[in-house]
């Protein structure tokens, strides 16, 4: 009775219902499908119709893409890396980047250094002018770099001038201000003096945190001078606008000493997330992206051809060990263990799309420096696993009694699966079982100032182009020694090359410093990272650099259709 | 006076029998309970009959379509996707259930309580849960995770401690209205009333606004740790891959689709069964 | 009726005030200052960066200075970007989510009030199936899903609408936005409405009205419309504090210069005076509209008796 009620009264009713459903659903996956329809293989690509012509286009305002909204243009306060991009294009230091990434003379023409390398001095150019009609001084470098060490300023950065006389002593307080290793005989002359010989100098001169500043305008203003409306510099580009978490308009500096060779009449920054990124150049909306996903690589390659641009970056992805205590503290063999255990080439081209290099040591490669390669990392894998497998088994572990840690390391979106691939990894190379644990950033950082974590990931991008930015990580006392390694012949070693003249020299000192890491297997190296860049056909005149440091004042745009 | 409001009597053995079969003549719930029945044994069997793992990575399957010798295909590390797919609905099952438990208990109790109560007890306690719904969600978890190292239990914590402000606050309003006419069954109206608008309204859209929640909730640190992956993990991490590899993206997002469907329609199911006011 | 108002204002200070504590108190509980860097600073530097911020004070004067701020309007110097205060980011900041979180809950509530009337009217039939499979499909899809697929869709293979950016009242930037956050809540609350219609409109009290030969709209205007609105009423005041305060996702997505991605930042750099900043305006809002909900409340039922 019941059934034929059923199949009477809503028989046609369920049917239509089942019907509807089912077409509904058929629609969404066809949707869902379709939109990503192109992913399945190399296919027409989406934005292939761009035209581009050989003049120049008419609107010379060039959109680039950041990964996150600096916190402030402050070029003596800003901490991180995007506001540094946007200061590049602000301000002009003693040095300036090339087009090439390579330092050109900036404010300063010339300079000389004396033969023990500790004393510098920069003769500067007359014709360079502040955006306000002033001229630039050597007083306004001198400025800039008291306030730099001045503990008042509140930078978080002071040592970054570290190597000139005098400035850790300024911002640990324990001298004036006045009593840093520099000063400005005349208005066009800088001496600088250093505490050793600094080869990098030359590319610390060009960072943020050593431009000029214009005295007058902070003074009046205080915190308020980057406002746009009282912004002044001495750069090609100017601060026209800034919209906080949507984008940062610069306009060309007329007054700059340079501004007939600067090309653009506007650049606009946009904060974005990586996806929005992609999703924004592929419409056409920013010319210049900063990042893409790693995981989108060969999609991407596939549907934007040369668009998609890589080239190598200035640091590494590593974990380091704990030494202050077990289970790596004691046991060279089990550090090794897992150093050899891990498949560098796999995690390279099968995880990271092929994009990143394998690391087989801490830094990465540099021009006249003989990069310190392992001998293990020539063997075949079978060799490889085997003397890992054995060494495993000498630091006293085996299936019955396994190694069990815990790898920490920082919450972020390409990390999960490098990770994931590398504690697999090593639990069927070794039989250990190590656990990956994300943690969010600053409570990471606090667990390794601690020294609280045993097994974890420590990135490391380098301040210059210098293998000592890499291998001070391990120096005793350096801050950021999370792994609290302590070796007085590595330390020995180092402080040979700080010494050291003779550029060549100063890097055999370095190359045997990395040796012994490797030796000790303090760091288990997993890649060097790479930058990664969307660029429209139209844009020109960049290069990419190992420091990722690209200026937007060499870039124009040609005129082009679509896209 | 509304007709609605006719006293009713307690909910005898025949009662509960009427509303099971009035249950099963509801297609569409039938339909939920077979297809959610489904998932949950090919979430039970598929991981101890397969002969994939969720975490083996194969290096020479990546990325592999589906079809062939991986029925659902692999994702980034080569990993079988049915497989994960099927851990991820037992956790975002496990998670969504549990939690969406603890959070209408505690929901259902004090919006009653509050409703019932009425005057100063009513305020206070809304106000609690006006202070509450403001608590900054990202400093608590990662707080939580630090006090309390890494937990599952946490996990149901977290999501039941924030979920149950909304059953809280509508269960409250309910019974404000319902209250204040006077019969004799009040309570027991309360009761049904309460049931099924929960029931109808809230478990069924509970459910998959939780297991989002714990997809968050994992992405930040705490819940269920990589290598392992609620749907809601695999969801957001096929989202990256939408263009290049989109079935890493449509197969969860199917089953949760599928998950969440399914409760909602059950829910429609129960409402009308428990309710006998709905004739169908 | 003023009695009842002055009554709720009157609670509303002392939880304004347990907000600001929680927040405040639970903010410091979290490890990590906001600036903390990987490079360390010289002492003398961080106690001189602390000075200026007054972390250096023990945490309870910390807390009266900041209450102080609060009660003449100043929420004080965002500590993550630097030289900006938090009035002036929220100030950018909330006219974009009142926006797009306005637009959006009202293409909710219009577009799923109507879709659940019509699915409760025509219950069982197509007008009740489809639309409310595609409401469960709304409710489980994620945002973080629909937004990209949108900007997928309309901004790159069909080049109709930009991929995001903030342009002022501009319907082409806003549509997107606004519909991916509208979805869900679109989706939420038509089946809402269609449960509570249906329930309203098999109540005997309705089916009297329609014996009585009342034509369907009269019954539902002015009859059945009430108690559907009560379950939304509750549900929108909160929703409505939610989406002002900003939709994360969305912002991030379409790169949206909103209150929650400086939430989300503030919070992960721990920028203290912006995460509870913004907690006390989401906490005033959140009063707010409960308030105005059970005015409604009080409108729509009058048996509900204002408590005195």
């Amino acid at each position: 009775m019941r059934l034929s009620k059923i199949l009477k009264c809503s028989l046609c009713q369920r049917r239509l219902a089942g019907a509807a459903l089912a077409l509904a659903m058929t629609l969404t996956a066809a949707l869902l499908a379709a939109c990503g329809g192109e992913g399945q293989g190399p296919d027409v690509p989406v934005v292939s119709s761009i035209r581009v012509g050989t003049g120049l286009a008419a609107d010379q305002t060039l959109r680039r893409a950041l990964d996150a909204m600096p916190r402030t243009l402050d070029p003596s306060l800003l901490t991180d890396v995007d506001a540094q991009k946007v200061t590049d294009d602000l301000f002009e230091g003693l040095t300036a980047l090339g087009l090439d990434g390579s330092m050109v003379p900036g404010v300063a023409t010339s300079w000389e250094v004396s033969a023990d390398g500790k004393n510098w001095v920069f003769h500067l150019r007359p014709e360079a002018r502040w955006s306000n009609g002033d001229p630039v001084t050597s007083a306004d470098f001198i400025y800039a770099w008291r306030r730099q060490v001045d503990p008042k300023t509140g930078t978080e950065y002071a040592q970054a001038l570290a190597p000139i006389v005098g400035a850790m002593a300024v911002a640990t307080g324990h001298a004036p201000v006045s009593s840093l290793g520099v000063d400005a005989p005349d208005p066009l002359t800088v001496r600088i003096a250093l505490n050793s010989p600094t080869p990098y100098l030359l590319f610390l001169l060009a960072d943020s945190f050593m431009q000029p500043l214009h005295r007058a305008t902070i003074e009046r203003w205080g915190d308020d001078w980057t406002r746009p409306e009282h912004w002044v510099s001495n750069g090609p580009f100017v601060v026209k606008e800034v919209v906080i978490g949507n984008r940062i308009t610069l306009e060309k500096n007329p007054l700059y000493w340079d501004a007939a060779s600067v090309r653009p009449n506007q650049v606009i920054y946009y904060p974005l997330e990586t996806l929005t990124q992609v999703g924004r150049f592929m419409a056409g909306d920013i010319q210049f992206a900063s990042i893409f996903p790693n995981s989108q690589f060969k999609w991407l390659k596939s549907q934007l051809g040369d668009q998609v641009v890589t080239g190598p970056y200035l640091g590494i992805s590593q974990m380091e060990v704990n030494m202050l205590g077990p289970p790596f503290a004691m046991s060279r063999d089990l550090r090794l263990a897992l150093n050899l255990a891990l498949d560098r080439t796999i995690l390279a081209n099968k995880v990271g799309e092929g994009l990143q290099e394998p690391a087989f040591s801490v830094v990465p490669p540099l021009p006249g420096y003989r990069p310190q390669i392992p001998e293990w990392a020539s063997w075949s894998d079978e060799r490889r696993h085997a003397e890992a497998r054995r060494l495993y088994a000498a630091a006293g572990y085996s299936a019955a009694h396994p190694l069990r840690v815990q790898l920490d390391y920082p919450t972020g979106e390409d990390n999960r699966d490098v990770f994931d691939a590398i504690t697999a990894m090593w639990l069927t190379n070794l039989g250990a079982q190590v656990e990956p644990y994300n943690e969010e950033f600053r409570v990471l950082l606090q667990n390794l100032r601690l020294h609280k974590a045993a097994l974890f990931q420590n990135g490391w991008i380098g301040d210059y182009p210098d293998p000592f930015t890499f291998l001070q990580l391990f120096q005793t006392g350096f801050d950021q020694n999370f792994s609290a390694y302590s070796d007085p012949a590595y330390d020995a070693l180092l402080s040979a090359a700080a010494q050291e003249a003779d550029p060549a020299r100063r890097f055999r000192f370095f190359e045997q410093a990395e040796r012994r890491l490797n030796e000790e297997g303090v760091s288990i190296p997993i890649m060097y990272y790479t930058s990664r860049h969307l660029v429209k056909p139209y844009v020109k005149g960049w290069q990419l650099n190992i420091q990722d440091r690209i200026v937007s004042r060499y870039m124009y745009l040609l005129e082009h259709e679509g896209g | 006076m509304n007709a609605a409001i006719l006293p009713r009597p307690a909910r005898a053995a025949g009662q509960w029998r009427q509303s099971w079969e009035r249950l099963c003549r509801h297609r569409p719930a039938l339909v939920a309970l077979a297809l959610l029945g489904f998932v949950v044994l090919l979430a039970l069997l598929v991981p101890l009959v397969s002969p994939y793992d969720y975490a083996t990575p194969d290096w020479d399957e990546l990325y592999q379509p589906p079809g062939g010798g991986h029925l659902l295909g692999t994702d980034g590390l080569g990993r079988d996707l049915l497989v994960r797919v099927m851990w991820g609905c037992r956790i975002s099952l496990l998670v969504g259930i549990a939690a969406s438990l603890v959070s209408v208990l505690i929901g259902v109790l004090w919006g009653a309580t509050a409703g019932y109560a009425g005057g100063t007890t009513d305020s206070l306690m809304m106000r609690i849960v006006d202070i509450l719904y403001t608590v900054p969600f990202i400093p608590l978890v990662i707080v939580l995770t630090v006090l309390f190292g890494r937990s599952f239990l946490l996990v149901f914590v977290a999501i039941g401690a924030v979920s149950w402000l909304d059953i809280a606050r509508i269960v409250r309003g309910q019974t404000l209205s319902l209250k204040n006419r006077e019969f004799i069954e009040a309570a027991r109206a309360l009761g049904l009333s309460n049931t099924t608008m929960i029931v109808r309204h809230v478990v069924p859209n509970l459910l998959g606004v939780v297991i989002l929640f714990e997809a968050f909730l994992s992405f930040l640190g705490l819940g269920v740790h990589a290598p392992l992956a609620s749907l809601g993990t695999l969801i957001s991490d096929g989202a990256n891959h939408m263009k290049s590899h989109p079935y890493l993206l449509t197969i969860p997002a199917v089953f949760l689709t599928l998950i969440v469907c399914s409760f909602s329609y059950l829910g429609d199911g129960l409402r009308d069964a428990l309710d006998p006011r709905e004739q169908r | 009726m003023l009695k009842f108002l002055g009554r709720r204002l009157l609670i509303a200070l002392p939880t304004m005030l347990v907000i600001a504590t929680l927040a405040f108190g639970l903010l410091h509980a979290t490890p990590g200052g906001p600036f903390d860097t990987a490079k360390r600073m010289p002492p003398e530097i961080q106690r001189s960066i602390e000075a200026k911020y007054h972390l250096d004070e023990p945490l309870w004067r910390q807390y009266l200075r900041y209450l102080n701020d609060l009660a003449h309007g100043d929420l004080g110097p965002s500590f993550q970007y630097r030289n900006t205060s938090v009035n002036e980011l929220v100030r950018a900041g909330l006219p974009v989510d009142a926006v797009v979180g306005s637009l959006a809950l009202l293409t909710a509530m219009l577009v799923g009030g109507f879709t659940g009337t019509v699915a409760a009217l025509r219950r069982n039939s197509l007008w009740d199936h489809v639309p409310m499979f595609f409401a469960v499909l709304g409710i489980s899809i994620p945002v973080f899903v629909t937004g990209p697929l949108l900007i997928l869709v309309f901004a790159v293979q069909l080049h109709w609408l930009p991929s995001g950016d903030w342009r002022g009242i501009d319907i082409r930037y806003l549509l997107l936005p606004v519909a991916a956050l509208a979805l869900p809540y679109t989706a939420y609350i038509a089946r809402m409405v269609r449960g509570a219609a249906i329930e309203v409109f098999t109540s005997p009290f309705i089916r009297t009205a329609r014996a009585k030969g009342l034509p369907t709209r009269t019954v539902v205007l002015r009859h059945a419309l009430r108690p559907v609105l009560m379950p939304l009423v509750s549900f929108l005041g909160p929703a409505f504090a939610s989406v002002l305060t900003g939709s994360i996702i969305i912002e991030s997505v379409f790169g949206l210069p909103g209150i929650g991605r400086y939430f989300l930042t503030g919070a992960i750099n721990r920028d203290y005076t912006l995460v509870v900043g913004i907690t006390v305006l989401y906490g005033a809002l959140i009063i707010a509209f409960n308030l105005l909900a059970d005015l409604c409340y009080a409108w729509l039922d009058p048996r509900v008796r204002l408590q005195s």
